[in-house]
């Protein structure tokens, strides 16, 4: 039986669902064909998906509810200088300050498999067909042009346009000539353990901040820093997730002895780093182990970074796009990004009744200049701890962490940030308020247990005055930046101006104003303390309803 | 059927994977690089060739792939609905 569709979308991971919903929104005959069994049953990582992916992403996401597990406000770096003798510097600079935190995020901690679960369930709503335990061996080719899938069953299924989605190995892409193998220096396998740990003790031992290490080669307590990676630990609702993660390849060519490496390390970390031997060593059950590779550094190699992204009747989405980011090895934003570009550009040409490489090479170019996707995918601060290690300097190890994980990483993401804000407010001003509906809206249900689908604790509503004195406010800012929309010309050349400055601007400013604008948190700490429980009080109490953004416009993809 | 593994705790394998991980013998040189990344200890050297011992605890991460430099992997997906899965990733 051969049917045929508008659009075929292979896999069901973060991207790949979010491309068949919009194209099912717009009416497409829609597939979503998924290799495994169940939606979710190969996803393996530890996750933060930051804020950027929930404000610049799908507009379904960002004013939906999609699970996730608890909300991230910081990072802590452990810099393990001597581990015997228990030297350990700290850089914890990179926070979401109260009383904002724990409400305003600066990214939400996930489950893959539940949410990637929820985006495909959210595509099915939409019209989209899903087909599982389905694995697509090849494409049909007519005369240059992808015409459509064939299964490990053989089934032939037609389309206009395939969305490839299948994730960084790219066999499919390889296959199509798209693109392709990536070289083993820029795949990084991650080893991951999964622990339950009871939530009053996640709470007390990391509140809301994920626990990254970064160690010299020869303390074999983190990944060699000569390779270029790393270990964090993600604490979930109820669990964490620990994961070491390593390049296949170094940069002079050897492959490491993977197997034993991870196990020492791990053997190292869990009876020799202080918080990890003391506070959660007791506390914790493991629960799985896994492991996945990704991709890190294809976006820093100008070759594989300029492989296309489209052919003849084909598009590529995410991690096959080469569209994983580096620094947070966190290629979800990217995906949903590219996914609504493609799911865009896909409708436009199904409409023109072009399918053809040069209507296709549309997607690029907006890839090639969204400003989050490229900073993303270029940044270094990871890739230098190499550097640092080579020559054991450790005023680069520190400047490199800082400007990675560290405060300092606001002279490299300020500008793409603020373009990109200021483009969304150009087009939607409500989107502000939007925002920071999102926000509370999204920590209300936090408190919400997805497993038993009950509220860890009662919600109450709060006088129904102060409720609408919260939506006045609201209505206030969006009133505001309605007016000043008016002058959009003037108001986006300046902004935009502003923005590309930024980075530059903080480069010069920031190391200065940093030791006091700590001090001037920690001063203030009281007071953002009780203010930070009032706030929470208040989202805790207040009716859901008042939340929820009721008719939300799809969100503009910019180029 | 579903296979777990003592080893690797909280992931099971659907069988019926078919033969997805292929080495081609003419092109194997022996490096081992295979063996190094391979975590779930897939594979091992006979006369100086790698073979496949068993795919039963492979969690499709593909290294093995990666790193063999001479292209002697085959590498595919394992037939649709079977091989690795876990409910914690």
């Amino acid at each position: 039986m051969n049917k045929e569709y508008d659009i075929i979308v292979v896999g069901a991971g973060f991207g790949g669902p979010v491309a068949a919903k919009l194209c099912a929104d717009a009416g497409l005959k829609t597939l979503l064909i998924e290799r495994s069994e169940n939606v979710g049953d190969k996803v393996i990582s530890g996750l933060t998906i930051p804020f950027y992916g929930f404000i610049f992403g799908p507009a379904f996401i960002r004013d939906g509810n999609p699970p996730f597990e608890r909300p991230s406000d910081g990072i802590i770096n452990y810099i393990i200088k001597d581990i015997e003798n228990g030297i350990i510097d700290i850089d914890d600079s990179l926070r979401v300050p109260k009383p904002l935190s724990p409400i305003v995020a600066f990214g939400y901690n996930t489950y893959c498999k539940p949410f990637c679960q929820w985006e495909a369930k959210k595509a099915i709503q939409a019209g989209a067909t899903l087909k599982t335990s389905t694995t697509v061996v090849d494409f049909i080719k007519e005369e240059g042009f992808i015409k459509g899938v064939i299964t490990d069953k053989g089934e032939q299924i037609r389309s206009k346009i395939v969305i490839d989605a299948e994730g960084s190995q790219g066999l499919l892409a390889i296959k199509a000539g798209v693109r392709e193998k990536y070289p083993p220096e820029t795949i990084s396998l991650a080893d991951t353990y999964d622990y339950e740990m009871a939530k009053e003790n996640i709470d007390k031992i990391f509140g809301y901040t994920v626990k990254m290490c970064w160690g010299w080669d020869e303390q074999k307590i983190a990944p060699p820093l000569g390779y270029g990676n790393g270990l964090m630990v993600w604490p979930y609702r109820n669990s964490l997730h620990f994961m070491q993660d390593q390049c296949l390849r170094t940069d002079q060519k050897i492959v490491p002895n993977l197997k034993k490496l991870f196990d020492e390390y791990h053997k190292n970390i869990t009876s020799k780093l202080p918080w990890w031997k003391n506070l959660v060593a007791p506390r914790i059950k493991l629960r799985a182990r896994m492991w996945e590779g990704f991709e890190i550094y294809v976006g820093l190699n100008s070759t594989l970074r300029n492989y296309p992204n489209y052919t003849n009747g084909m598009i590529l989405i995410g991690d096959v796009a080469g569209l994983e980011g580096t620094e947070l090895c966190d290629g979800v934003p990217a995906a949903w990004f590219s996914a609504e570009i493609a799911a865009e550009i896909a409708i436009k040409a199904i409409r023109a009744n072009d399918t053809s490489k040069s209507f296709l090479s549309k997607y690029n170019e907006k890839i090639k200049k969204h400003p989050i996707i490229q900073w993303s995918i270029s940044a270094k601060n990871r890739y230098n701890l190499r550097i640092a290690q080579r020559e054991h300097d450790e005023e680069k190890l520190k400047k490199y962490i800082h400007d990675g994980w560290g405060l300092g990483s606001l002279t490299y993401f300020t500008t793409p940030f603020l373009r990109l804000a200021f483009l969304f407010i150009r087009d939607d001003p409500t989107i502000l308020t939007k925002w920071m509906k999102m926000y509370f809206r999204y920590y209300q249900n936090w408190i919400y247990d997805f497993k038993t689908k009950t509220y860890q604790e009662k919600t109450h509503h709060r006088p129904l005055f102060k409720q609408s004195l919260f939506l006045t406010g609201l209505k206030l800012i969006n009133l505001w930046v309605k007016l000043f929309s008016v002058f959009k010309k003037l108001y986006t050349k300046t902004l935009i101006n502003l923005a590309d400055n930024a980075n530059s601007y903080l480069s010069k400013k920031l190391p200065k104003m940093e030791p006091r604008l700590l001090k001037l948190v920690s001063l203030m700490d009281p007071i953002s303390e009780k203010l930070s429980k009032r706030l929470i009080e208040f989202v805790k109490k207040a009716d859901p309803e008042i939340f929820k953004v009721p008719d939300y416009k799809r969100g503009a993809v910019h180029g | 059927m579903v296979r777990t593994s003592d080893k690797f705790p909280g992931v099971e394998w659907v069988e019926g994977t078919g033969d997805f991980i292929k080495i081609n013998d003419e092109k194997c040189t022996g490096c081992a690089n295979c063996i190094k990344v391979c975590l779930g200890s897939c594979f091992e050297i006979i006369s100086q060739k790698a073979h496949i011992k068993s795919l039963e605890t492979c969690m499709e991460c593909a290294s093995c792939w990666y790193v063999c430099v001479e292209g002697a992997i085959n590498f595919n997906w394992p037939q649709g609905g079977t091989g690795y899965k876990s409910e914690w990733g």
